[in-house]
């Protein structure tokens, strides 16, 4: 179960389970993230993957309190999705509701929905005594210690979301680069608008235990702003942040797996920003030798 | 009641100042940064401090203040600066390149502060995120007079406060007509790119200063929060300032003591997260205050 002896067996049947959930996940996350980000709501989906801790939170306790066990896995998926949900609903309903620009409505849920997650996780940990780690480790994320039928769960999750995104390409497509030519053909921006925030939380509820929560918003972002270096149909830019999210993720993996002191999150983020330094650092070099020729 | 005050003065007075003297540094440059639009900015130097903080111990090999404050102020507007360049690069939205940066800049703290060789820091992961308002202010009041027992993080607090306020104040017309009409900043001659990079460097330092006390959490909170609560009432930015450092005051003393105080009354065994618990009510505030100047607009 630690991540010593995993690490030990090298490619182990559970190791080679870890790396398909994990590049399952990161291929969702590269894809959701394409049109999150042309629909511009790059750091709702940072305010989404904070949000995650306080609904764990509150359902360990209730698990606790029913007496199923704090750590039921699909409860604490439920309460992650729920309390997520309700901070990507609680950004643009601040906006609307009074004069507050984005930027702080932004900053103000990420202060509630983290903050409360703060206290919550305290209470969490007095109750947990003795236990190391805990929910403490979907802070940050840790491969390592998700148990294979965790992983296939994920796994499923991730595959069902990526699935349900390829049937409705074409509408999220419009959505996000054409929002005028989508109200002209009558589809219903606003379903839509919702539709893409459940395939943002499910995202984000699905890495939550590889990448962590803190840090589960890089896996959305910097593949797809990498993949924006790349010219192309938006299926061909979507098909290359799936590719380059699945790298990261697995390449995040292998790097947590062979330093045993870090822990996942980081090490899937640093590898996605190296993917998109490369991309940047490589693409600006031949256009400067285009221009030049 | 005599052990009860003891223990008040020994724990709960120096977490309560701390997180007083945060509130008053990133509280009033909050203003600055919401009337800006630029509260997101904050949260991302809360981030990007944490590699420079950790590079700064481990080049000294001490938990030296200065080498470890001078890393994090270069960590926070190199990081600024790159989203600002990635951005121009790639013409993609601001909140994507701010992104991209301050999760590959805080990754790569927390890398850092797990691998060995930064253990020896008394900072984890936790610490960074949630604050350490109630384990790093343990004071002994014994026979040495009260000021040389301070944790040094008090004095760093409070030279940011004044930072801060010094900084706004002296300033206070400058800045006031660079939030309002950068433009017009611009054509009469009054350098709105110098006083912007001022004010940058200004909002990492305090940032760094409060960061170790309250964690990143709070911080986002202190320099969004109280700008917004006050912003509807506010008739000018003096007043905003004077309005928002006032009502901040009183929710943060509130935060604390709900966290620190409830849960020994409903007989919990332990106190609860009090960064965090500040973080909530300034939150909640927020709608709260521009719910009231609805009513009594309506009234």
């Amino acid at each position: 179960m630690n991540a010593p002896s995993l690490a030990a067996t090298g490619l182990g049947a559970n190791t080679v389970l870890v790396l398909l959930g994990c590049g399952i996940f990161g291929a969702l996350a590269g894809a959701v993230g394409t049109f999150v980000i042309a629909r511009r709501r790059s750091l709702i989906a940072d305010v989404a993957g904070h949000a995650a801790l306080p609904g764990v939170c509150l359902a360990f306790l209730a698990g606790e309190a029913l007496h199923i066990g704090g750590r039921t896995p699909w409860l604490l998926l439920i309460g992650a999705a729920c309390t997520a949900l309700l901070a990507a609903w609680f950004v643009p309903w601040l906006t609307r509701r009074f004069a507050i620009g984005a930027d702080g409505a932004t900053a103000v849920s990420l202060a509630l929905f983290f903050g409360l997650g703060a206290v919550l996780l305290s209470l969490v940990q007095s109750h947990e005594s003795g236990s190391q780690g805990g929910l403490r480790r979907l802070l940050f994320g840790s491969a390592a210690a998700t148990s294979s039928a965790d992983v296939k769960t994920l796994a499923a999750l991730a595959f069902v979301t990526l699935v349900a995104l390829a049937l409705l390409f074409k509408e999220l497509s419009l959505l996000a680069f054409d929002e005028q030519h989508a109200r002209t053909l009558g589809f219903p921006v606003r379903s839509l608008d919702l539709l893409l925030t459940l395939l943002l939380v499910a995202t984000v509820v699905a890495g939550m235990q590889l990448a962590g929560i803190v840090l589960v918003v890089a896996m959305v972002i910097t593949p797809a702003a990498a993949a924006r270096f790349f010219r192309g149909s938006i299926a061909r830019v979507t098909a290359i942040a799936a590719c380059l999210g699945a790298a990261s993720a697995v390449c995040g993996v292998l790097v947590s797996l062979e330093f045993e002191h870090l822990p996942t999150g980081p090490a899937m983020t640093l590898s996605a920003a190296g993917l998109f330094l490369v991309a940047l650092l490589a693409t600006t070099r031949g256009r400067a030798e285009a221009v030049q020729s | 009641m005599n052990g009860f005050l003891q223990e008040f003065i020994a724990i709960d007075l120096p977490a309560l100042a701390a997180a007083l003297l945060a509130l008053i540094a990133c509280g009033t440059l909050g203003n600055w940064l919401v009337l800006r639009k630029e509260s997101m900015t904050g949260d991302a130097i809360a981030h990007a401090v944490l590699p420079g903080l950790v590079a700064g111990f481990l080049v000294t090999g001490s938990r030296s203040v200065t080498a470890m404050f001078a890393g994090a102020s270069i960590a926070g507007v190199a990081a600024i600066m790159l989203a600002g360049w990635v951005r121009k690069r790639t013409r993609l939205e601001p909140g994507a390149s701010l992104g991209v940066v301050f999760t590959a800049f805080f990754a790569l703290g927390v890398a850092l502060l797990e691998s060995q060789g930064a253990r020896q820091i008394d900072l984890d992961p936790d610490c960074v995120l949630f604050g350490s308002l109630e384990t790093l202010f343990l004071v002994s009041v014994h026979d040495k007079p009260w000021y040389t027992t301070l944790p040094h993080e008090l004095w760093t607090l409070f030279a940011a406060a004044v930072l801060a306020i010094g900084f706004s104040v002296l300033f206070m017309k400058e800045l006031a007509l660079l939030a309002f009409d950068r433009n017009h900043a611009r054509q009469t001659g009054s350098a709105p790119r110098v006083l912007e990079s001022l004010l940058l460097a200004v909002t990492s330092a305090c940032v760094v200063a409060s960061f170790e006390a309250v964690g990143t959490i709070l911080v986002v909170a202190l320099l969004a929060c109280p700008a917004l609560i006050a912003s509807p009432h506010a008739r000018s930015v003096r007043g905003q300032i004077a309005m928002s450092l006032v009502a901040g005051s009183a929710l943060t003393v509130a935060g604390y003591a709900m966290a620190a105080f409830a849960p020994k009354i409903f007989g919990a065994p332990s106190a609860l997260n009090a960064a965090g618990m500040i973080a909530v009510l300034l939150a909640i505030a927020v709608p709260a205050s521009h719910m009231l100047r609805a009513m009594l607009r309506g009234a």
